[in-house]
């Protein structure tokens, strides 16, 4: 009796360059939805951005349902 | 990231169902605080505006849950292409179940059982960049550890791999008692609390299955460094 079965290999290195964007992309999404208290905001609005906490407002919800730190 | 991000929709799907109404019910009593404080008053205008205010909250949950998502995926999509070979199962989705349970239980879990999420009224603004520094810093701990943990089995033969997962569970149980306790006190009802932190858990749970399964998906459908080996 034979059997037939497909096995699957990888051998392909994955890219340094990828490995790298998507470290940023990491990054910034955390930092953007858990960790921002107008940080970003402030590049441009200066000051203003850390009253107004346009970004943690707009992600207060899913901060604390996903456990973040918030107020 | 497209798995990610699906992924992240559903999860702020989730919440918008089960976790909002207990969002909802702290902010109620927050806005009581407010009225008996004499800060805001109790009128018409208020409520109109804090309706309006919520719905593009609860907008935005949907939102973070995508760009949350698509950040987790993107680190998930890493660790998946380094880790493939190297993760039980024979077929793409299985491994990526396993691997997206690792990481639900090193990255989340843990972290969660140090700092559980709490709902709105729970936590004070000064002690915000404190308490960030510290959940954070246990996630990186247990995530590094595990990663660790995990290189040092692949040293060992068979049975002795269980002396790192003994390792794992040592050193994070270690670090669990050193790290320090959340600064906050709980001034709101521990019955909202407690039902607040199991949706809170179910949602994030709805995540890493919905990432660990679309990924297997789309990594089996789409790779292209695929080898077919027949073998009789």
């Amino acid at each position: 009796m034979s059997h037939s079965k497909i096995e699957t290999s990888n051998n392909f290195k994955t890219p340094i360059f990828a490995i790298l964007v998507l470290g940023i992309i990491f990054a910034a999404g955390l930092f953007i939805v858990g960790f921002d208290q107008g940080h970003i905001f402030s590049l441009v609005y200066g000051e203003q951005a850390f009253t107004d906490l346009y970004i943690h407002e707009l992600t207060h919800d899913m901060r604390h349902a996903a456990g973040f730190p918030c107020h | 990231m497209i798995s990610g991000a699906l992924a992240g929709l559903i999860h702020g799907t989730v919440n918008f169902a089960i976790v909002e109404p207990y969002l909802d019910q702290a902010i109620g009593i927050e806005n009581q605080n407010l009225f008996a404080s004499g800060e805001e008053e109790d009128t018409q205008e208020f409520w109109v505006e804090y309706e309006g205010y919520r719905m593009w909250q609860k907008s935005g949950q949907i939102l973070a849950g995508v760009i949350l998502g698509t950040s987790i995926g993107a680190l998930f999509g890493i660790v998946f292409a380094l880790s493939r070979n190297s993760l039980p199962g024979n077929h793409d989705v299985k491994k990526s179940l396993v691997l997206a349970g690792v990481m639900w239980f090193t990255l989340y879990l843990i972290p969660f059982l140090k700092y559980p999420a709490n709902p709105p009224t729970v936590g004070d603004t000064e002690t915000v960049v404190l308490r960030a520094i510290l959940y954070l810093s246990f996630i990186a701990i247990s995530g590094f550890g595990a990663l660790a943990f995990y290189k040092l089995s692949k040293k060992f033969k068979n049975n002795k791999k269980l002396v790192s997962l003994i390792g794992y569970g040592v050193f994070i149980t270690a670090v669990f008692f050193a790290m320090p306790e959340n600064p906050d006190e709980i001034n709101a009802p521990m019955t909202l609390v407690n039902e607040f932190r199991l949706m809170s858990v179910l949602g994030v749970s709805s995540f890493w299955i919905s990432i660990g399964f679309l990924l297997g998906l789309f990594w089996n459908r789409f790779e292209s460094h695929k080898e077919s080996i027949p073998y009789t």
